[in-house]
This record gives C-alpha cells, sequence and structure tokens, in this order.
C-alpha cells in the first residue's frame, strides 16, 4: 500500500472534500465544498494532483446568454409573432398602415421575419397571414421558444442559436472551467496520508497530530539566515583578562582620578617641573578649574617640595604642582595609594585610561588604557619584581626579555619586551624600583616595586589587529562578528 | 627619547666591535639600536648625554666588555683666559672651557654638531635653561672673554653661515635660530652677548658669529654654556669636556670666570660626584649577595672609580655622568654590569587572594546581564567631539585646555551621547540595534570627577520608553536593588517620556526616549531610547549589604 506524503495544506484539503462529500465537480464547487478561496485551493489541488490524488481536467465551455433585445422578446414575443396575433385578430389580414400604426418601429422587422418565414405576405398595401392563424402562430413562436429553451438553461442548437445569434437575441462567450474528480476513496487516501511540515508546532503537540505528520527534510548543505551574537567587546574582555591576572596574583585593584593634580601624576614621581614630559605637546591639560587645592595634603606637599629642591636644585613651585590636567600615566594612582602610606606588605594594582596629546593614527590615540601596579615589603627586592614581570608575561602565554631603562622615578629601571607570536618584539612594561625620592616624598620606609603598561597596544598585538583605531570601532556588526578565542585562563 | 645618527664605521673602530657585538652589548645600556645604511641609529635615554657621541658609546660599551676601567681625571694644567661676566639678568650663568687637540674633521665635525643638538634638547631644555657654543679657539681674537648684554640694535656681527655684519635685531628676525630661541634671552631691547676683546663671537642662545667657525681642520675647541641654572650649564660643560676628551691627545685647559658678587672660579669644574655604597643595602636592594669588592669591579667595568672598604664601597663617578644622583643609580649600573637576564629572578608567592573593586564586579555582572538581553558592547573614547554634546544638548562639560584635535576636545559628561553616537552609525544595520557601554564619564565640578557608569541604547523601526524600561527594570531587578521611579529631564531625551529610579536618595539611573529633534539634529531617522546607570551607586550599595571584603589602602 502506498503511502501519501502531504503538506499541511494538501491534506487540509482533502480532509475537507472528504467532510463534503465532494468526488467531482467544478473548482468552485470544491472551494464552496471546502470554504478555501479559489486560488489557494487551485494550487493545492495542482500538487495534489501531481501526487494522483486528484483528477484535474480544464474544459472550455461555450456559453450563451440572452441579450437585453432577447429578454424583450423573451416577455412580449417577437416582432412577427406579435404580427401573427394581429392578423390572427383581424381575419387574416390587415392594412400596412394599420400594422406600423400598432407596432411601431417592430412594424419593419415583424413584417420582414413573417415574411421569410412564409407566415405573411404583402400585397397591394395589405399584409395577409399565408397560413392558417393556428399554423401561423405556431410558426411566429419559434424564436420565442428557443429563446425560453435559453432561459431554461439548456440553450437550443443549429439553426435555432444561430438564428438567435443572427438577430441579436443571444450572445455567445467562451469559459474555462476546471473539473476536479478524487481519483479513489478520500477516507482512505487520508488515512494513509503523512502530513509533512516544516516546523513543529505548539499545535501539532498539543493535538497529537504530530503522529501523523513528517517533517520535511532540509537541504544540510544550505546557508542559514546570517545571525550575529550579541558580544563583548574583546579589548574589555582583554582588560577583564589582565584584572584576572592581578587578581590570581593577589593584587587588590584601586582606582584614582582621571582629572589629576600635577602632583601626583608628576611631582610625587619626583619628575622634575621643567622636565620635558611636563610640556605643552605632550601633556593635556583642563580649561576649567585650572587648579585643585593643595590644602588636603600639607604635609606631602612638604615633603616633595624638599626632596625637589635638594634633588633637582630649582625652586619647586606648588602652583604646578596644583594644575589639573588628565593623567598621563596610571602611576598617577599607584603615586596616591603610596601617598596614603599604606601597612606593608602591599600589592595594588589599576587599570584606567590616560590621555596624551597625540594626534589620532594607527598607532597613537589620545586616550588608551593602562595599567599600573605596586608591590612592596622591608626585604622587596628588584629580584621580586623580576620575578613578578615573569609571571605576569608568562600568564599572557608571553616570553619576556629584559632591558635596562630609564624612568625619572624608578631605579633600577627596567623594559621587558615579549615576544609577539609573528616573531616581533614588543616593549610591554616599563618597570623599576620607586626611588628612594619617591618613596621619602610619599612617606614610605620600605621599598616598592612599580609598573606599568599600555594596553591597547598589547591588545592590537594579541588580537593581530593592524590599526589600533579598530578597538574603538563603531561598526556594532564588526564587533558581533569579531573571532572568537578559545582560552584556558 | 632622542636618537642619534653614527656612521658605523667609526663605532667599529672607536670599539674594535662588530655592529651586531655593539647591537647587544647598547641594548644592555638601554639603548635601542637600528642599523641604516652606513649609519647605526641609536635610541638613548636622556639620562645618559655622556653617551650622545661616539667616544661616549665606546666607553660604555668597552666597560662592559671588560676593556676599560674606571675614569682617569684629567690633569688640569693652565688657564687658558677669563670670562667677565656681566650676568646678564635674562641669562646670568656662563662656564666655559678650552680643550687642545681635538682635531676636528668631517665625520666628527658631523657628530659634534649632532651632540650639541641633542644636548641642547635635553639637558638644555630646547636651549631654555642652557646652550652651548663651541668656536674654533685659534680664531678667538683674544682671551679675554665677556659675557655681557647689549642693545640688539646696537651689537653688529656676522652670524654664522653670513657673509656681512648685521645688527643684531636683523639677525633675531632673518634666521631661523632667531625665530625659534630669539625670544628666550630678550630683554626689550636688550640681549646677552659673548664677546672675544671686542668681537661679538655668540649671540646666547641663538647663534654663533662665523669669525670662530668650527670646521675640518679645527684643532683646538673653545665651548661656552649659558643659561639660566648654574648647576645645569656647569653640568653641561662637564658632559661635552668629557667627551672631548676622549679625543686622543686632548688636554684640557680652564677659565677663570669672574662675576659681579662672587669670587672667580674656574670652569669646568669637573668635579667627580662621590658617594658611599653599602654592600648589603645594594644587595638587598636587588635581591642578590654581592660584596663589596665585587661591586668595585662592577662600577669599574661602568666607569666608576670605586674601592671596597669593609662593608661599603666608595665611589667616584666621572663628572659627565650627571644620571648619578645618589647610591641607588650605582646600584643600578651594578645591575646593568651584572646583566638583568643574569640577576635572576624570585617567583611570586601568592598568601592572600586578591579583590576586584566592587565598580569592577558590578561592571562585570551588568555586562552579562546586557549581553542576555541582546545588547551588544561598545567601547568609545571619553574624549569626545563638542558638536556632539551640543547636538545631544548637554552643555555642562569639561573642556580641553590644549586639544590637538577639535573632535577629541571635550570629555563626555555622560555616557548617552556616546551610545546615540554609536546609535547614529549603526541606524542601517538590521534592527533592532541594542548596545551597551561601561565606562567613565567626566562630571564637571571643581574638581571634575570622573564616575563609572554604563549606557545602553536601542534603536529600531518601532521603540520607546517602555523597551528601554523593560531592559533597565531586568537588570536591576535580576540584581535586586531598590529603587522609585521618578520623572526627570535629562538632556536629548523627551520630557514625559523620561524617568530616573532613585536609589537611596541618589539617582540610580535615569532612562527615556530621545528627543526627534536630537535625532534629526544627528541625522538619526529611526526611533532611539536609552539608559544610564550609574555603576557606582550599585557599587556601593553592594558593598553596604555585604561589607567590605576589600582590602583598601590601609593607613599605617
Amino acid at each position: 500500500m502506498s503511502e501519501y506524503t502531504l503538506s499541511r495544506g494538501e491534506y487540509e484539503v482533502l480532509q475537507r472534500l472528504a467532510k463534503a462529500g465532494f468526488k467531482e465537480g467544478t473548482l468552485e464547487e470544491a472551494a464552496e465544498a471546502t470554504g478555501l478561496d479559489k486560488s489557494t485551493l487551485a494550487s493545492l489541488l495542482r500538487l495534489l494532483s501531481e501526487k494522483g490524488i486528484v483528477e484535474i481536467i480544464d474544459v472550455r465551455e461555450e456559453k450563451y446568454a440572452m441579450t437585453e433585445k432577447g429578454k424583450r422578446v423573451l416577455r412580449e414575443g417577437a416582432p412577427e409573432e406579435k404580427l401573427a396575433r394581429i392578423l390572427a385578430g383581424t381575419g387574416g389580414s390587415a392594412p400596412v398602415g394599420e400594422v406600423r400604426k400598432l407596432l411601431g418601429d417592430e412594424a419593419g422587422v415583424a413584417i420582414g421575419q413573417a415574411r421569410r418565414l412564409g407566415i405573411a405576405e404583402v400585397s397591394e398595401g395589405v399584409v395577409s397571414l399565408r397560413l392558417p392563424p393556428e399554423e401561423a402562430l405556431e410558426a411566429a413562436a419559434r424564436v420565442r421558444k428557443a429563446l425560453e429553451a435559453l432561459a431554461r438553461g439548456s440553450p437550443p442548437s443549429g439553426e435555432e442559436l444561430r438564428l438567435l445569434l443572427r438577430r441579436g437575441l443571444a450572445s455567445k462567450r467562451e469559459e474555462k472551467k476546471v473539473l476536479v474528480r478524487v481519483r479513489g476513496d478520500l477516507r482512505e487516501i487520508l488515512s494513509r496520508a503523512r502530513v509533512e511540515v516544516g516546523k513543529l508546532t505548539h499545535e501539532l503537540l498539543e493535538s497529537g497530530a504530530w503522529r501523523r505528520v513528517s517533517l520535511r527534510p532540509y537541504d544540510v548543505s544550505a546557508e542559514p539566515p546570517l545571525l550575529l551574537p550579541a558580544r563583548k567587546h574583546f579589548l574589555q574582555e582583554f582588560i577583564e583578562m589582565l584584572r584576572d591576572i592581578m587578581r590570581e596574583l593577589g593584587f587588590v585593584e584601586v582606582r584614582g582620578p582621571i582629572v589629576e593634580m600635577e602632583l601626583f601624576n608628576f611631582d610625587l614621581l619626583f619628575q622634575a617641573q621643567d622636565h620635558p614630559a611636563r610640556e605643552i605637546h605632550d601633556t593635556l591639560w583642563i580649561k576649567e578649574p585650572r587648579r585643585a587645592s593643595l590644602e588636603p595634603y600639607k604635609e606631602l606637599v612638604e615633603r616633595v617640595a624638599a626632596v625637589h629642591e635638594r634633588g633637582w636644585r630649582y625652586r619647586w613651585s606648588p602652583d604646578i604642582a596644583a594644575r589639573l590636567l588628565l593623567r598621563s600615566q596610571t602611576t598617577s594612582v599607584s603615586a596616591r595609594v603610596l601617598a596614603s602610606r599604606p601597612k606593608p606588605p602591599i600589592r595594588f594594582y589599576t587599570v584606567g585610561r590616560v590621555y596624551r596629546s597625540d594626534v589620532v593614527d594607527a598607532t597613537h590615540l589620545p586616550e588608551f588604557h593602562q595599567l599600573d601596579g605596586i608591590m612592596g615589603w622591608p626585604g622587596y627586592s628588584f629580584r621580586d619584581l623580576l620575578g613578578l614581570l615573569r609571571e605576569v608575561a608568562s600568564r599572557l602565554g608571553l616570553k619576556l626579555k629584559l632591558k635596562p631603562a630609564y624612568f625619572p622615578f624608578t631605579e633600577p629601571s627596567v623594559e621587558g619586551y615579549v615576544r609577539l607570536p609573528n616573531g616581533r618584539w614588543l616593549e610591554l612594561f616599563g618597570a623599576g624600583m620607586f626611588r628612594p625620592e619617591v618613596l621619602e616624598a610619599a612617606g614610605v620606609d620600605y621599598p616598592v616595586g612599580a609598573w606599568g603598561f599600555g594596553v591597547e597596544r598589547l591588545a592590537a598585538a594579541y588580537y593581530g589587529v593592524p590599526d589600533i583605531r579598530l578597538l574603538y570601532t563603531r561598526d556594532v556588526d564588526r564587533l558581533r562578528s569579531f573571532p572568537a578565542r578559545i582560552l584556558r585562563r | 627619547m632622542p636618537v642619534l645618527r653614527f656612521k658605523a664605521e667609526r663605532l667599529e673602530s672607536l670599539t674594535g666591535l662588530s655592529v651586531s657585538e655593539l647591537e647587544e652589548l647598547l641594548f644592555r645600556l638601554k639603548c635601542e639600536t637600528e642599523k641604516v645604511e652606513d649609519y647605526i641609529e641609536v635610541e638613548i635615554n636622556p639620562d645618559r648625554p655622556d653617551m650622545y657621541i661616539g667616544e661616549g658609546i665606546a666607553r660604555a660599551v668597552l666597560g662592559l666588555t671588560g676593556a676599560r676601567k674606571g675614569w682617569k681625571r684629567p690633569e688640569k694644567s693652565r688657564t687658558w683666559g677669563t670670562v667677565h661676566s656681566e650676568a646678564p639678568p635674562s641669562r646670568p650663568f656662563i662656564a666655559a672651557a678650552l680643550v687642545r687637540n681635538v682635531n676636528v674633521d668631517d665625520v666628527y665635525l658631523e657628530e659634534l654638531i649632532q651632540f650639541q643638538e641633542k644636548l641642547h634638547d635635553t639637558l638644555g631644555r630646547r636651549r631654555r635653561k642652557a646652550a652651548i657654543g663651541i668656536h674654533d679657539a685659534s680664531k678667538l681674537p683674544s682671551r679675554k672673554i665677556r659675557y655681557v648684554e647689549m642693545n640688539v640694535n646696537e651689537a653688529v656681527f656676522k652670524p654664522l653661515g653670513w657673509e656681512r655684519e648685521a645688527p643684531a635685531r636683523e639677525v633675531l628676525e632673518a634666521t631661523e635660530q632667531g625665530r625659534k630661541y630669539g625670544s628666550i634671552a630678550l630683554r626689550g631691547d636688550r640681549h646677552p652677548f659673548l664677546l672675544s676683546g671686542d668681537t661679538i663671537i655668540a649671540m646666547p642662545p641663538v647663534i654663533n658669529s662665523e669669525y670662530t667657525r668650527v670646521e675640518p681642520g679645527t684643532r683646538d675647541l673653545f665651548i661656552d654654556v649659558t643659561g639660566v641654572d648654574e648647576y645645569t650649564v656647569l653640568k653641561v660643560l662637564d658632559v661635552i669636556v668629557g667627551g672631548l676628551l676622549e679625543r686622543p691627545g686632548a688636554r684640557l685647559e680652564t677659565l677663570l670666570v669672574a662675576a659681579p658678587g662672587r669670587d672667580p672660579f674656574e670652569t669646568p669644574r669637573y668635579e667627580p660626584a662621590v658617594n658611599t655604597l653599602s654592600a648589603k643595602w645594594a644587595s638587598s636592594v636587588l635581591g642578590v649577595e654581592v660584596d663589596a669588592p665585587r661591586i668595585a669591579e662592577l662600577l669599574a667595568f661602568m666607569g666608576h672609580n670605586a674601592e671596597a672598604e669593609g662593608d661599603t664601597v666608595n665611589v667616584s663617578s666621572p663628572p659627565y655622568r650627571v644620571d648619578i644622583l645618589g647610591p641607588i643609580d650605582l646600584v643600578e649600573d651594578v645591575a646593568i654590569a651584572i646583566g638583568y637576564d643574569e640577576l635572576g629572578y624570585t617567583k611570586p608567592t601568592v598568601s592572600e587572594a586578591g579583590v576586584l573593586l566592587w565598580e569592577t564586579a558590578a561592571a562585570r555582572l551588568l555586562r552579562d546581564l546586557a549581553l542576555g538581553l541582546g545588547f551588544t558592547e561598545v567601547m568609545q573614547l571619553t574624549l569626545t567631539s563638542p558638536s556632539l554634546l551640543d547636538a545631544v544638548g548637554f552643555r555642562e562639560r569639561v573642556e580641553v585646555l590644549n586639544p590637538v584635535q577639535q573632535e577629541y576636545s571635550v570629555l563626555r559628561p555622560s555616557m548617552i551621547p556616546s551610545v546615540i553616537s554609536v546609535l547614529a552609525f549603526n541606524q542601517h544595520r538590521r534592527k533592532p540595534v541594542k548596545v551597551f557601554e561601561i565606562g567613565p564619564v567626566i562630571e564637571p565640578g571643581n574638581p571634575p570627577r570622573d564616575r563609572i557608569t554604563m549606557g545602553m541604547g536601542i534603536l529600531d523601526n518601532e521603540v520607546g520608553y517602555e523597551d528601554i524600561q523593560a531592559a533597565v527594570y531586568a537588570i536591576l531587578r535580576v540584581i535586586g536593588v531598590d529603587f522609585t521611579p521618578r520623572r526627570a529631564e535629562v538632556p536629548g531625551l523627551l520630557p514625559g517620556r523620561t524617568a530616573e529610579l532613585i536609589h537611596a536618595g541618589k539617582r540610580l539611573a535615569v532612562l527615556g526616549e530621545v528627543d526627534p529633534e536630537v535625532l534629526e539634529r544627528l541625522g538619526i531617522k529611526y526611533p532611539v531610547a536609552v539608559a544610564e546607570i550609574d555603576v557606582e551607586v550599585l557599587a556601593e550599595w553592594s558593598s553596604r549589604i555585604q561589607g567590605p571584603r576589600t582590602q583598601s589602602p590601609s593607613k599605617k
């Protein structure tokens, strides 16, 4: 026994046809039986005919309809019939003038037709019947009778039909018709049919109809519609990874102000007030207010002044230290922590934005992130610091190379270079032991190691992004389709 | 950082080392190098200006190879001449020296000019603090040097490179140096000049005269350094002299400087920096045991004269080593001599777990929740353009005093403009476009203060208050923070369709529909709803209910 696989729509059509007891009929009749609209039904029936369940026969039919003139004839009789009645009533003949008076416009047609039919003749101004009245009336009714047949729905044929058409009493039009015939027993077909559906639905499951359906197989080589997941920003993810590393290494996260006093950004870090880094083309200041009060930092300011004047042999200006800038390094946060004179051992770090007077290009942004850490206790050594730098690099999966370096606030100083997957060396850390001048100014009496690095350049290298500006793209689709990595850390 | 160019051939002949050996040793001396054709370009840190000339590089490198130890104090032979300084008020200090048998040739002249220029830029702070004049000593008409202030309309001389004499005023206006450095020491119509006898030999810090031009074939050099800070003036002279004295057969002669109100003194000072270093202390700083004799030996490699005496090392550092401010700077030299890679390292031990800031912890949670609601994270700079803030209606904001680019000249006071600008950029993407950003905004004030906030925004064919409200409420309700909504006015948002959520008297969040006026100004053709959640209020709340788990920097 063969099985039929039907779509949900096809199944429904058959179901309705069965319910209405439909076996054969026109499309219109089928539409009526199923309650579906004709065009939907037609396309479903075509599909069913391809499956051999129904037969569809296209039929062309000639249809005849009565014209207005024909309807009048049907009502009143044809003009020749009217004439025959008149003549029968006047004893077989009447003068033409009389006939014209009685029949008006129809008189000419009536006489002409009556003559053609051999019912009457005209001679010397008189119309006379040529047949006995009974016969004449019979013959004159021929047209009306043909019309009556047409009105009954059984159009006349042959001579009669041609007559009606010729006389403009009926018109012909061609009609296409679709005949539908069900092949076989619908109930049986339905019992053997499986409905094919694209998706399981709540309805199917709820009604249990899912048992009778089959799910349409997919072309699995076809591409799905494009979908992009909502994503976290990869640069932020990188920063969070750095935070995780710091946390694992026992560091406490801290924060400091972005709009900062020069005191913490430079002076406490033993950067001379005429140091080139403090010049206008390196640092961004704010317009309003220009300065903050040094009042809360009185003792600190005294110590800073003393250290600068001794070390740099110049007159230290509190006015410069009070100026407000956009911090140029997150070491300003470390400086603040140091100035709070925390109890050792200390392990603090901060990650945040810093600002430089740079024009935007592929390797420069006026604003970027730095991570800065400090670590110290009595007996803390440069070797401890190097150990930490190695550890951080190794947790980033990078190999570290050390290079002596110079920073105004650390001694000894070191730069850490890491080898990138592409073989290039990238300067990662700047680090060192805070100079005694810095510790003295802050009021800290144990050694402290400090280190920091720029996040964006490393992140760009890490993700293989060639242009640092792309880290701050506004293109949401680009962010959503950014390649994701499976990382074990 | 200063980058200097040296003929590779010259460095090779000065050191007897190959380019690759040089590059490796220079790396250990904080330098980065690059071979460019016949030259080696060396990036030298500003703390080692003594290496701004080939002989200085050779001196440092040969110490590391062990070929040179310590330094030799030059015999101070005789006083060559006198400098009578009237201490011009705009630039009161001068020091001078004479070095014989420098023997200038083409290559050396090029390096000498570079030496001078880089010293100007670094120690000299672009000639403001100190500036150097180098002269052919044999061309000086007199050994009586005078440093005086004169009227620029009256002083006449032939500046370097000119064929005629001209009034100083004209020199200031007509030369590049005049335009660049002319304002440093000019005081009305008066400017400092250096004279030999009655001839003007320099107009410091602007330009030298043609009369005393140094050229290939020049044998002896007269050097003057003038400036506003005496220590720097003397140190710059020491650095120059220290470099010149490395020339074979070079000999130093001094000048006697007489200045008003003080006893005459000899320059260059050329005094060593004397320090006493404790071996125990140095070992503890480095974390490596080094005894005093070893330290003395290592310091000798680094060009110091050092002697061990018990646990201490007495060190005399050459005058040109301006980076030696105290014993700690010698510790670094010890570390460099050992080699940073040889120092080893101590693997960190972790006894106490680290802690995140509450803000960070809150931000992490918010990011997860926003993501769950289908919002994609974006990151923008806090520096933004005034036109964006104007368009949205944020008038109160912190402005940068010296911006480089107009589009980065103000700081965002709220996350709302940032979010709107991102949505504007993405308005033709598949809708809805849903984004968020967590980061700092800078609130104007005295002083301005940064806050961490979260901005959220939705752009769609149809979107409104309820859509953003649903998202914000969903987030805040799962976190469990309580709040009361009330009507609010926020720049850029529609009155009547904007709310603020108040928690403990503080504004926890604002949310609303963006004003169509704003949308039109920014060319946005779709409705936008936005919100801003104050991460700090949330962080404060969670720290309050959970207690302080964090170790904040505690006072001693």
